[in-house]
Formats: structure tokens, sequence, C-alpha cells
């Protein structure tokens, strides 16, 4: 599974970081860091990253098809 | 235009007095007709269950806002120029001046002062024993967004009254929505000149806004339309939710009991609470090309009805919808609708509710109903009018 992060339309609530926080952090500034960029979520934290797609408030997450 | 397919037909009218003050059975009744029933009152399709309204949030090209989100042409027009109203590059654009005062990182600097303001709010609440609920959950919200948008002093007092009445003025032109004009244009007077005297609050949200236009990044015109956007749905809201709290905490003391055993469900109980009593009932959007939704086809021009308090209780999404129970997973509730759209303002309502629960958890033993409640009657809020409590000290 593969994630894209629209960073234009993220406006940094953090809701994703709070629901997987191994998945993705905010750094001091609100600014969006994806810890897969690119590669595979490892299996272990794809459940917690799919519910963190869909609670982005602004739907900047994807889920790749 | 005629828009109306072969959709299941609701009749009933869902803006009726009757309807405003006992809502839910009539979202029951629509949720089981179908997931696009017709509104003959209204003349649109409504979608009650979870997965329609969700998927027509997200495809904002399909379904847009640009002819604006309201049930009556007049507010339709009115409303053009706002953040709420617009699509693409120029809804973009628009919310790009002030989103980012209100993400959850820049609303840090504030928290401080949000929890002291609550814990007083709280304690003179306490020491007065017996409360309406209402004015409770007023008192909070009018003494934060009103400095964070940067109104002037002078004019305070009509804030209140002129937000509820935009909402009112969203709905169906019916007798509620024609009472709320003369407010919602005084709201407009009165920003214009904010605006046009230059007294907004310096360092405030207005005072960004006063700057872009004076940078050219927004027209001078758009300004206090953009004033409006964004204080318009910052009070009656959040007092939705925190008075609405209030009386579910009340009415499930075993509930109030696991809070208080443990403060770290209050993040998760705001979410249970905007799901079981949504603030907003229904924004529209515009059809923009002929699409096909859960087998109906709709027509380009017609107009659709998303109920995030239907969503919310619709029980193909969630088990057992119609019980409150802070422990259940409510992140993914659309009462602050979801996608380009999302409310702006959900990490300052978070911010207030949180803030607020926290100090009733560390004062009060348990709220108990004095009285019997009553719904404020408006087209769009769905929210206590009067809510008698009584506040038993820890």
């Amino acid at each position: 599974m593969q994630i894209s992060v629209d960073h234009a339309r993220c406006e940094g609530h953090g809701l994703c970081a709070d629901q997987a926080p191994e998945v993705f952090s905010l750094d001091d500034d609100a600014e969006l860091t994806y810890h897969f960029d690119g590669a595979d979520v490892p299996d272990e934290h794809r459940s917690a990253a799919r519910v963190a797609v869909n609670v982005c408030p602004v739907a900047a997450l994807r889920v790749l098809p | 235009m005629t828009a109306r397919t072969d959709a299941p037909l609701y009749r009933a009218d869902i803006y009726s007095a009757a309807a405003i003050r006992d809502t839910h059975p009539h979202y029951a009744a629509l949720r089981a007709l179908g997931p696009v029933v017709w509104l003959s009152k209204q003349k649109v399709h409504a979608l009650p269950r979870y997965a329609e309204c969700k998927a027509v949030l997200l495809d904002d090209e399909t379904f847009i806002s640009g002819g604006g989100v309201a049930l009556n042409p007049l507010a339709n027009r009115v409303g053009r120029g706002t953040t709420l109203f617009s699509d693409g590059e120029d809804h973009a654009r628009r919310r790009r001046q002030v989103a980012h005062r209100l993400t959850p990182k820049a609303l840090r600097a504030m928290a401080a002062a949000v929890e002291e303001q609550a814990a007083e709010v709280v304690e003179a609440a306490v020491a007065g024993r017996n409360v309406d609920g209402v004015e409770l959950a007023t008192a909070l919200p009018m003494s934060v967004v009103p400095d964070f948008i940067g109104w002037p002093q002078d004019g305070r007092e009509h804030l209140l009254r002129w937000a509820g009445a935009a909402f009112d003025g969203l709905g169906p032109a019916n007798r509620q929505a024609v009472r709320s004009l003369p407010s919602s244009l005084g709201m407009m007077r009165y920003a214009r000149r904010v605006v046009r005297d230059r007294s907004v609050l310096d360092g405030s949200m207005g005072h960004d806004l006063q700057c872009a236009a004076d940078e050219g990044r927004v027209m001078p015109d758009e300004c206090a339309k953009l004033m409006i956007d964004y204080l318009a749905p910052s009070l009656d809201t959040t007092i939705s939710a925190i008075s609405s709290a209030l009386h579910l905490f009340a009415t499930h003391p075993e509930q109030w009991r696991l809070l208080k055993a443990d403060p770290s469900l209050i993040p998760n109980a705001v979410n249970e609470v905007v799901r079981y009593e949504s603030p907003i009932r229904a924004f529209s959007r515009t059809v923009a090309r002929d699409t096909e939704l859960a087998g109906t086809t709709l027509p380009a021009g017609s107009r659709v009805l998303v109920v995030y308090g239907s969503a919310n209780r619709d029980p193909l999404e969630w088990d057992d919808p119609d019980t409150f129970d802070i422990r259940r997973d409510a992140s993914r509730q659309l009462g602050f609708g979801q996608g380009t759209h999302g409310c702006a303002g959900q990490g300052l309502a978070r911010m207030e509710t949180s803030a607020m629960l926290r100090a009733l958890v560390a004062r009060v033993d348990r709220i108990e109903s004095t009285g019997t409640p009553e719904w404020a009657l408006n087209n769009l809020i769905h929210r206590y009018e009067r809510l008698p409590l009584a506040l038993i000290p820890a």
C-alpha cells in the first residue's frame, strides 16, 4: 500500500499523526512528514494508515491504487 | 428545472418547527427510504446515509459549492464571494488567507489562555450550582472567538444573534429564513464598516485579511465577506457541541464516570458528541455534470443535500448509532464536513470543547438535568436553546 500526500492541501490539523504516529508526523511548523514516501507502508502499520487517510479533514491523503 | 428522478419520495418537511425540535426520527425515515431521497417540499435530493455524504464531500469537482450551499436562491446569491460558496482555485486562495491560523499547531499559543478561561467559566457556574447549560456553553466561545477574529469591542453584543441568523438564512425560504434576513444584512453592514474604518484588532485574523487586501491578495470587498465567513460558523456550532456534551453527560452518568476516570478520552468524546448531535444539520451542493450516485442519475444543475446529522447516525456505518458511547472510534464522523471544504476552524472548536470538558471533569462530580431542555429553532444549527442543569461540585 502506498499513500500520496497533497502538501498544498494539507493544513496541519494533525489527525493523521494522532491515528498513525508511525506513519505521519508533524514538525513544529506544522509541516507534515510522511515516513514512507515512495515506499510501501509496512504491513504492521497498514490499518492505522488507512484510518489516518480516512480521517484527514481536508482529504489531503489518498491510498494509491 | 425538472430535477426530480425516480428516487423515493419524502413528503414531510424536515425544516418545519416540529422537525427541527425532533429531527432524528425524520433522518431515520429518510435513511430507511434509500441512499438518495427526493424531498418534495424543498425539491432537492437528500443524502441521508454516510457513504454517499462522504463521497459527495470528497468529489468537489462534480458536487460544487459555487452555486451556493444554501437551500434558497437569495442566500445562494448573497453568499457569493465567501469561502463556503466557492470552488477550485478561488476557494483555495480564499482559504489560504486564514486557514493557517486555525490549525492545531498555530493554536497552541492560545491553549493555556483557553484552558484558563474555561476554568474560570466552570468555577463561576459551579458556584451558582443551577445553571442554564446553554449560557455555560456560550461563555467560552464568546470570550475566545471575537478576539481571535479581531472584531472591535463596539458591536460585539450583536455577534451571536447575527451569526445564528446567518445560518438560519441558509435553509429553505421558510418563515425562519425570512425572519433572519435583517440580522444577516446587519452583520454584513457591520463587517463592511469594520473593514472600511480599519478597526480590526491588531494581530488578529481579521488584521491578516486587511493586510491581504492591502497587498492585493484579496479584493477589498472580499475582505468583509471572509471575516463573516469565519465568524458565523465559529459561535453556534461550538456552543452546540458544548451544550450537547453537557446534556449527554447529564443523561448518561455512566459515560460521565468513564470520562472522569480517564480524561484522556476527552478528544474522542468530542468526536462522539459531534457525531451524536451534529451541530450543522445539512448543506447542499450543486451537481456540476450529469452523474450517478448509488444508482440514481442526478442531472447537471440539480441540487443535493448532504445531511451530516443523519450520516452520523447511519446504522450502515456505525454499530448502535443511537447509543452515545465515548469509547467508540468516532474520528470518522462527518460533523465537521470533510475534504476541501472541511471545517477550517475544527482545531479551535475541538480545543474549546475539550477545555470545557477538562475544566468540568476536574471540578464537577456529576451533572444533573433539572428541567426539560428546549431546542433552538434554526434551519441549519442543531443546538439547545435552554438546558436547565445542576452542577454538583466534586
